[in-house]
């Protein structure tokens, strides 16, 4: 026996021994329990925004449960850590499938979600995303088992064109980051301006783990715009521009996309944020979101944040989907779930519903983002709603 | 001309701190041989050892500071007794610390990631964060600060290799290590200092690139890519190199970008190519080493 | 001494197994085979020519890449486009190994970081061509002569694509070219002085493990159907090297191992410790290269010499 065979058998008992650990999740199917299934990102790049989004979910999954559960079963929430990366993605994917779980939440990179609708697409999974923002999710692959829940790039820029139309603007500048949604948000916001027939006098890039964006500002400075749009999603980077701003003595009125609404920027933006204008979906005045705000304090002892809202909408959402199927077939969810009309979750703006019209899988109200102002460094009050 | 005078104390500022990781590698470089690619993280650990210290102590910055950089010596020494030291002492190949370093970058990520979990912490600028004026030059306090403590750091490390004992012995062992052991200087020793040293220099950069970018778990291996371009550039052979490459690299990439008429994902591209570049044409750097012994 | 026998038995049975496998364990057998041939042919490059690249997943990235732009955007036939993306990684290895390797030790390592990091820019900004940042998806293998090769007929697909790839490094390695690979590696001016052209010698092995590599790209663009700049980023580079380490490097076993322990790991582990898995992770490959740096075959090979020895008998 060679030393090669040897150790093709030794890797064949290693591989059997991890199937085996694999196959052991797949047995044991839902019998009394409802199976979701939620892929996040737990060491990568995109944990910032994973992680509250997927407290927010067990959070909905809890409360769920605590009031009797779904279809008179508990939830049994499967969480896989696909750690940011788009191949792991697509096999904790199938994983799930193969557990038999009702419905599958990504709620992690933009390519990572993307790979995983290979998955979904073959095994006709229900499968959405409660948070992302890229508007070519439910574009890329025409996958009729998909929805997205997350306030899309195109909503947020014209929720604030909108807002911004008595300003007349004439010339802008977009700035952003490299990352893979930054990218996304910015082609969405750069057509967004087009269409309203705006100018995009300058169009600057600041790359993940940069240490200044001076260059870049002072560029954008020599462009003289009459406004500068912030695309991009990387906590870090935009602080390094809200910073050269202030450095550079620009006085240009600043609109962001809804990463700016994270309150982490209170505590890392000091002294920056004053006059910044920033979409969120986020209105601690409305009723459910007030409801929501109070059960979480209650059961943790800490504030929730926007983040975890959309966490929550998009188990909730779920939920009724299968309520309404009144079983967790496939296809009755599906048709459940493209069926979901005038749903009212914790995000969104007062009088915003959830729905997929037309046979369009993105869900999110284009209505329902508002416009706030920073006062300080403090989130101020909401001086726009939706696209009127 | 403003714009000029200010992008040149940004970029200063920028190529300071790229030389201060180029350093820290070079003082493990050069008498150990060792490529140290966790320096990144410990640029890192000094930076959310400066959130700990600066920002939720509220401890003052000339107190802090020094704190942070101790600490560092701390993690260092520490490192290089855990996962090097013993590998050196069995005669292993060099390959072997340097693969053990990759797999202490992961382990110092992520007890930082799991300790302080994934949102950015805010670091305290060392004299806040005005804006100065020097007639037509401009720039931050940060900025200005970041360039003198450099420069001091140099000068002094400089001062140490050339003007003190225990630092030509640094030199003799990066000439010649089988000599410099025949002479008795201390082999381990030299390599605990090397590594104690670069882990301060790491660290110390750490919290000043800190102030103005956050710090955040994923802010280590940028570090020590650019930290590496500027080694590369500069020349491992001697200690101006590695503030000389960091200051290249920093002008060219900034000028590029504000003055280069290339769409701007493009000008991301630039350091790459310059690295490319120098290692096709002049891989040993633009300063040779004084001796050079291969 | 592989016979054609062994070969045949082993694709038999990897290919068995094909059949049995449910969905997710046929995605992680599949993408287990992907990185057994991913690191027996970087173990190649690294243990037997000496050579510390961080390019290999970069080729990876450019097989497949290539292959999905040949036959979505161009139409070429399948035949043609393979032909035609192995074309593409040699012409790309050779231009980034001609001058490279000139380089020594970790300047080659820095060279191609760069280059695997300027990839990533390149796809990035490749507007429609590479599909930006999100890549291209959307696509499936074409048809060739009517049939289209998937379930578990592609996973054989990948068995036959892993055994070739071994058996070409195999007949590589104990061929006069890797002897003259091993030389060059220990001891380059030995090697010149023997006749054998170190740098000739760097380049031919670069370029076949390259286009290896980009071979297992192209095959493994139609595994997910998708095609990113993400998946070919530094990350694996690094994880590569670790289990080529981790198994023994300049072993072709030591490949399999590394690559099927270290693949596997994180599946494991995640269960079990959840959240931590990634530090657990790093651990243990710092207490793996301190405690055995010839790898896991050499405690292998040590154990069974010392059971050898126990016996009495002499170490075959």
């Amino acid at each position: 026996m060679t030393i090669f065979s040897r150790a093709l058998g030794v890797s064949l008992t290693r591989l059997s021994l991890g199937l085996a650990l694999a196959a052991t999740a797949a047995v044991g199917t839902a019998q009394n329990s409802v199976r979701i299934g939620m892929i996040t990102d737990r060491v990568g790049p995109a944990k910032p925004y994973a992680e509250p989004v997927a407290v927010g979910a067990a959070f909905a999954v809890k409360q769920i449960n605590a009031q009797g559960g779904l279809l008179g079963r508990q939830i049994e929430l499967l969480t896989e850590d696909d750690q940011g990366r788009p191949d792991v993605s697509a096999t904790a994917a199938r994983k799930l499938s193969d557990q038999g779980v009702a419905f599958i939440l990504s709620v992690s990179l933009t390519p990572a979600t993307q790979q995983a609708q290979s998955v979904t697409l073959e095994t006709k999974t229900p499968h959405m995303t409660p948070s992302n923002s890229g508007d070519t999710l439910t574009t890329q692959i025409d996958n009729p088992n998909f929805w997205q829940t997350g306030p899309l790039g195109s909503t947020q820029i014209a929720t604030l064109l909108a807002y911004a139309r008595s300003k007349n603007f004439k010339r802008v500048a977009l700035i952003t980051d490299n990352s893979d949604l930054g990218q996304l948000i910015n082609r969405f916001f750069k057509a967004g301006l087009e269409k309203a027939g705006i100018q995009v006098v300058a169009e600057e890039v600041v790359p993940r783990g940069a240490n200044t964006a001076e260059p870049q500002m002072q560029k954008i400075r020599a462009a003289n715009p009459e406004a500068l749009f912030m695309a991009g999603v990387l906590t870090p980077e935009n602080v390094l521009i809200l910073r050269a701003y202030r450095q550079l003595g620009l006085k240009t009125p600043v609109l962001g996309n809804y990463n700016l609404s994270v309150p982490q920027y209170t505590a890392v933006a000091k002294g920056l944020l004053d006059g910044v204008v920033f979409v969120d979906a986020f209105d601690p005045a409305k009723a459910e979101t007030a409801r929501f705000i109070e059960s979480y304090r209650k059961d943790t002892g800490n504030e929730p944040y926007n983040l975890m809202g959309y966490g929550y909408d998009g188990v909730m959402m779920v939920a009724d989907a299968i309520r309404r199927a009144g079983s967790t077939d496939k296809q009755k969810v599906r048709e459940a779930m493209q069926a979901t009309t005038g749903y009212v979750g914790v995000m969104g703006s007062v009088g915003a519903t959830y729905q997929f019209r037309d046979g369009k899988r993105t869900g999110f109200d284009p209505n329902g983002m508002v416009v706030r102002v920073y006062e300080g460094d403090r989130q101020g009050r909401v001086v726009h709603v939706g696209l009127k | 001309m403003r714009d000029l005078l200010e992008l040149t104390v940004s970029a200063l500022a920028s190529g300071c701190i790229y030389g201060l990781l180029a350093l820290a590698y070079l003082l493990m470089t050069r008498p150990t041989g060792i490529i140290n690619f966790a320096v990144g993280e410990w640029g890192m650990v000094g930076a959310f050892g400066g959130f700990v210290l600066l920002s939720a102590l509220e401890v003052p910055y000339a107190l802090g500071l020094p704190l942070v950089v101790l600490v560092m010596a701390a993690v260092g020494w520490g490192t290089e007794r855990l996962t090097v030291r013993p590998l050196v002492e069995r005669g292993a190949p060099v390959l072997a610390p340097i693969l053990a370093l990759l797999g202490m970058l992961v382990v110092f990520r992520e007890i930082v990631s799991v300790g302080f979990g994934p949102d950015p912490r805010p670091v305290p600028g060392a004299l806040g964060f005005g804006r100065l004026e020097l007639g037509l030059i401009a720039g931050s306090y940060q900025s200005f600060f970041i360039i003198g403590s450099t420069a001091l750091v140099f000068v002094g490390i400089w001062w140490f290799f050339e003007r003190t004992l225990t630092g030509r012995s640094f030199e003799a062992v990066a000439i010649d290590r089988r000599a410099a052991a025949l002479m008795g200087i201390n082999l381990a020793r030299v390599t605990a200092m090397a590594f104690a040293a670069g882990a301060m220099v790491a660290g110390f950069a750490g919290v000043l690139v800190a102030a103005n970018v956050s710090a955040h778990f994923m802010m280590g291996l940028p570090l020590a890519i650019q930290g590496f371009t500027a080694l590369v550039i500069g020349g491992v052979g001697r200690v101006e190199g590695a503030l000389l490459g960091g200051l290249i690299l920093a002008f060219t990439e900034q000028f590029i970008v504000r003055y280069a008429p290339i769409p701007a994902g493009l000008a991301m591209g630039v350091p790459l190519v310059l690295l490319i570049v120098f290692l096709l044409i002049r891989p040993t750097g633009l300063l040779k080493a004084r001796e050079a012994r291969a | 001494m592989k016979s054609l026998a062994g070969y045949f038995f082993a694709a038999v049975v990897l290919s068995a197994i094909a059949f049995v496998l449910g969905s997710y364990q046929t995605d992680v057998y599949r993408k287990l085979l992907l990185w057994i041939t991913l690191a027996l042919s970087y173990n190649f490059l690294f243990g037997v020519s000496g050579q510390v690249a961080f390019s290999h997943f970069t080729f990876y990235g450019i097989g497949a890449y290539s292959i999905v732009i040949l036959t979505t955007q161009l139409q070429w036939p399948l035949p043609l486009a393979i032909v035609a993306a192995v074309l593409i990684c040699v012409v790309a290895a050779l231009v980034v190994a001609i001058p490279a390797t000139r380089l020594e030790g970790f300047y080659l390592a820095l060279a191609t970081l760069a280059f695997a990091q300027l990839f990533v820019v390149l796809l990035n900004e490749g507007g429609s061509v590479t599909g930006g940042t999100g890549g291209l998806a959307n696509y499936r293998i074409p048809e060739i002569a009517g049939l289209r090769i998937t379930g578990p007929w592609y996973t054989i697909v990948i068995v036959v694509l892993m055994l070739g790839t071994l058996a070409v490094l195999w007949r590589l390695e104990r061929s006069h070219f890797g002897r003259a690979c091993r030389a060059v590696r220990d001891n380059p001016e030995a090697a010149a002085a023997m006749g054998v052209d170190p740098r000739r010698t760097r380049i031919v092995a670069y370029v076949i493990s390259s286009a290896l590599a980009g071979l297992a790209g192209m095959v493994y663009a139609f595994v997910d159907n998708t095609v990113n700049p993400v998946i070919f980023g530094l990350e694996n580079a690094f994880l590569l090297l670790f289990m080529v380490i981790i198994g023994g490097s300049g072993s072709h076993a030591g490949a399999v191992i590394g690559a099927v322990l270290l693949y596997l790991m994180p599946f494991v582990l995640s269960p079990l410790i959840g959240h931590h898995h990634a530090l657990v992770f790093g651990l243990v490959m710092v207490l793996a290269v301190l405690f055995q740096p010839q790898g896991l075959i050499g405690l292998w090979h040590s154990l069974r010499d010392r059971r050898a020895a126990s016996a009495g008998r002499s170490t075959p």
